[in-house]
Order: structure tokens, then sequence, then C-alpha cells
């Protein structure tokens, strides 16, 4: 006779009087142990909701449900543009990380000799095992990203997509498109060769012009009033630290608001 | 509703006196039977019962928010009468909701949606394979190069940033320009970007194809020409036109487009609306 208690809870003797084989009863134990610490039976009820959503059938589309695909079955490869835009991203994403292992944002001189960042891009079309083709996938996905988003917004324009209920997401479109430009114009000087540097003056004079504060945002942007190491820096930083939080964040937010708002449909 | 407000703002001075108190004026509306801090000795030195099991007395939560105050207060009040729309709303309509049967999500649209994906991933390594980017000369502040150009993407604000010819000389300072040239420039990135955020507040109702709004549909085909036409003349020196011609036509094309692009339209609605119109007949013959 023992003072342990035997009741409902005492998941060893329940496990005992069962028959388990050793995998169940190792599962059982292990199961038992985080349960004791998480919880996990709450979350259960989570998990299983989800196991149903998962298996759920999709609605009818309006177009479904009135049999407009007769009528408008053209139009919809540009529904898929903006998830396009978000695939390309992604893409992007990965290359520029991997990228990310070989460049250095080092521009020693920009008297002609080829700086240290100049010589990373270098490098890595060169010498790289299948660098040449990883900047090229960086590249070409950037393009294709901004060529989607304009294709987006214009679609998004012409079948009045962007009316009453959906103000603000046509604005956080707008941000978006500026942002992705920001982001392409930054990764644009990266490479440090005499594009990127003279676009980078282009930059720094149209900071400049800006009334009042513009000698204030040519220095917080470019770190100066002329092209140098502090600058490659700033569009570095924008590239990859700033920029991927807040796009990332606001692309999340653009799609949720899809999804609560639903997809506007032609009728 | 109304009367609610008024009730609510009637307590409000009271409570905002009693508030002072403690911080528990604030929870609750009944401020004379709850606020036990202030009237019973606190005991701060973690002896006292900190958390009071709930009795009769004691508002349960949903009590408790429909009696708070303030903005609260609103919140809860603006959902009450959303839900009791929304309720309305259901009532009110003919619409009846039926079980609508589509694909389902697994495996049918995950794996037409992977399949898309992979192809369109596909084609984004086709093309970064095939077509490589170049390199050009390291980076030379000493010599300017012919041809400075951003990405393809920003020839349309680069565009804009040569609107010198348009910056307005006013006779009231003389002849003299009100701002910069490349200030005005900038200037002009801003009013785009700013007129094409303030659409959707210009145009609202239930139209949704261009054949429904030619107005619309018109002045978008208009901005569509003119990003390409700045774009082009943003590049005017690797063209060979004359600039001022270049210039004049960037901005005359478009009108032109715009033009063409709703009186197309237009007419497109006239034969559009008698479809409509026969349909609706046909299926309704007038008395």
């Amino acid at each position: 006779m023992s003072l342990e208690r035997k009741d409902d809870h005492d998941h060893k003797a329940w496990m005992k009087e069962r028959d388990l084989t050793p995998v169940e009863s190792i599962y059982l134990s292990v199961l038992v142990w985080f349960d004791k610490r998480l919880r996990i039976v709450d979350y259960l009820e989570l998990l299983e909701d989800l196991y149903y959503k998962v298996n759920m059938q999709m609605p009818k589309s309006h177009t479904e449900q009135y049999n407009l695909d007769n009528k408008f079955w053209y139009w919809y490869p540009l529904y898929a543009l903006g998830s396009f835009s978000t695939i390309a991203y992604i893409v992007a994403a990965i290359s520029g990380a991997l990228l990310g292992f070989y460049y250095a944002p080092a521009a020693a001189a920009a008297d002609g000799t080829p700086s240290v960042a100049y010589q990373q891009i270098s490098l890595i079309m060169t010498d790289l095992n299948m660098g040449f083709f990883l900047r090229s996938l960086h590249r070409w996905s950037a393009q294709v990203m901004v060529a989607a988003v304009f294709l987006h917004m214009l679609r998004v324009y012409f079948t009045g997509a962007y009316k009453e209920p959906r103000e603000l997401n046509w604005i956080i479109g707008i941000v978006l498109i500026s942002l992705t430009m920001v982001f392409g114009y930054t990764g644009y000087l990266l490479p440090w060769d005499q594009l990127a540097f003279w676009a980078g003056q282009i930059g720094v004079e149209m900071s400049l012009s800006i009334p009042l504060i513009g000698e204030w945002v040519a220095q917080l942007l470019f770190g100066g009033f002329t092209l140098t190491q502090a600058t490659l820096q700033r569009m570095y930083l924008l590239h990859v630290f700033l920029l991927p939080f807040v796009v990332t964040t606001l692309i999340a937010v653009h799609i949720g608001i899809v999804w609560m708002q639903g997809i506007a449909e032609p009728h | 509703m109304t009367e609610d407000t008024d009730t609510t703002d009637a307590e409000e001075p009271t409570e905002d006196v009693a508030a002072d108190g403690g911080p528990a004026g604030e929870a609750s509306g009944t401020p004379s039977e709850l606020r036990s801090d202030g009237g019973e000795e606190t005991a701060t030195d973690g002896a006292g019962p900190g958390i009071v099991p709930p009795d009769d007395e004691t508002p349960a939560w949903s009590e408790r928010k429909q009696r708070s105050q303030g903005l609260s207060r609103l919140t809860y009040e603006y959902f009450e009468r959303a839900r009791r729309e929304d309720q309305d709303l259901r009532q009110e309509s003919s619409y009846v909701e039926r079980d609508v049967l589509g694909f389902p999500a697994w495996p049918h649209e995950m794996i037409r949606n992977l399949a898309i994906t992979s192809f369109f991933v596909g084609m984004i390594i086709l093309l970064s394979a095939t077509l490589p980017p170049h390199i050009g000369p390291p980076a030379n502040s000493g010599s300017t190069p012919a041809i400075i150009l951003p990405d393809w993407y920003l020839y349309w604000s680069f565009g804009l940033l040569k609107l010198a010819p348009l910056n307005p000389e006013l006779s009231l300072l003389g002849g003299q320009k009100l701002m910069a040239d490349r200030t005005f420039g900038v200037l002009a990135n801003l009013v785009v970007v700013g007129a094409v955020a303030i659409v959707p507040f210009l145009n609202k109702g239930a139209a949704r194809r261009p054949v429904e709004q030619p107005f619309w549909a018109g002045v978008g085909f208009g901005g569509v020409v003119f990003a390409f036409t700045i774009s082009a003349y943003s590049v005017n020196n690797l063209i060979p036109m004359e600039p001022t011609l270049q210039f004049d036509l960037a901005f005359l094309l478009p009108v032109l487009a715009a033009c063409i692009a709703y009186s197309v339209l237009k007419s497109m609605r006239e034969g559009y609306m008698f479809d409509l119109n026969r349909r609706y007949y046909r299926l309704r013959p007038p008395k």
C-alpha cells in the first residue's frame, strides 16, 4: 500500500494498467512530460481546427458563382501579378542573403581604382562557383518584382479594385511601390561602379534640392554631400537591414488586408 | 445610443472626482462598492490578498466592459451598433446563403499554387541564366560618363527632374523663379505620387470595368502614356530628336491618348448599355 495518489490524474498508474508497447510508452511519457510543463492540451484544439480548415472546401468565388468565367478569363493572369511580385521578392531575399556572404560594403576610393565592394562583386562573378548566376538571379528577380508591382498597380487601377473599402490598401500599395524603388535604387549603388556612383550623385543632388531640410536629408541618407565610404555603408544598411524589415511587414499587412476584405473580383 | 452617451457624459464629472482616490475608480461604474483600496488599508508588504475571487457583487468581465468610460465605452458602443447593423443587413437581404462547393484547399488549390509558383520561379531562373547582368568600370569621381542613368523603373522620376521649362517665372518676383529648377523637379515627383494616392477618394461608386467609367480609364491610360513619354524624355540625349519637340510631345501625347481612350470607351459603353438594356427588357418587357 503506497501513499501515492491513485486518482484520475495519476498518469503513471494509468500507463501501467494499459498494456503499452515500448514505442507507445516512450511517446506517452514524453508527451506527459511536456504537457505537465507546457499544457499542450490547450493547443490541441487549435491544431484540430487547423486540420479541418486545411481540408475545408474553398468557397466559390464571385465569378464562379455567377458564371462570369466566360467573360473574364483573359483578366485572370492579371490577378496573379501581386503574388508574382511577392514570389520574386522571396527569390530576391534568398539570393540576396547568399550574395551577402561574399559582399563587403567598402569603398576605399572613388578615383578609378576598384574598391573592395567592386572587387567583391568581381570575385562573385568570376571566382565563385555559381556566383555569376547568383548575382544574375538577384538582379533579375528584383527587376521582375518591380515590373510585376507596376503592372499590379495598373491592374488595380483599371479594374477599380482600389474603391471604397480598399482605399487604405491602395495607399499602403503606393508606399510599397515607392519602397520597392528605393530598394532597387540602394541595390543599384552597391556594386560601386561608374553607373552606381553617378546615380548616387543624382540622389545626393535630389536630396540637396529639397528646401530647408535638404542638407540634413543628404547627410542622413548619403552620409555627406559627396559620395564616400559612408554613402555606400548607408546604402548597404538600408538595403539589407532597414528596408527588408519595413517592406516585409508592409507586404504582410497588405496581403492580410486583402485576405480580410476579399479580392475585388470583376463584376 | 444618444441617451446612453448622455448618461455617461452626466456621470463623468463624479467619476473623475472619485478616480482621484485610486486607480480602481477608473474601471468600475459603482465606485462606492468597489473601490476597496480607497477605504481599507492596502497591504503593500505582499501579505494581503492581492487577487480577490469574484463574488456576486463583482462585475463580470462583460459588465465591466459595458460600464467603462471614455474611449473604451465608445468603442464598445460602436461595436454593438456595428454588430446590430450586420444583423439587420443580413435579415433584410434577400440573399440566401447556400453551401457553394469549390475545390478543396488541399490538395487541389495547393498543388495549383505550387505549380504556378514553381513555373514563375523557373521563369526568373531562365531569365537570369540567359541574360546575365553587366558590370561597368569601377567608380571614378574624376571622369563623368556620357550616359548617367538610373535603373529603368526610375526613368519617369528622372524625367520629372528635367521639368525646368515648366517652372514658372513669376512677374510678381520680377521674373524670378519661385524655386530652383531642381526643387521644382523633386516637387513634381511628390505631386505625381500624391495624385495617384488620392484617386480612391475622388473616384467612388460601384463601377469596376474601364467600360463603366470611361473618364477614369482615360485618365489612367493618359497617365501610363505620360510615364512612357516622360521616361523617353529623361533619356533625350540618347534619342535623335529635337529636345523641345520631345518635351512638347511628352505632354501632348498623354492628353491625346487620354482623349482617344475616353472616346473609344464612351462609344463602347453605348453598346454595352444597349446590350444590358436589351437583356433587361427581354426579361421584363415594358407593359
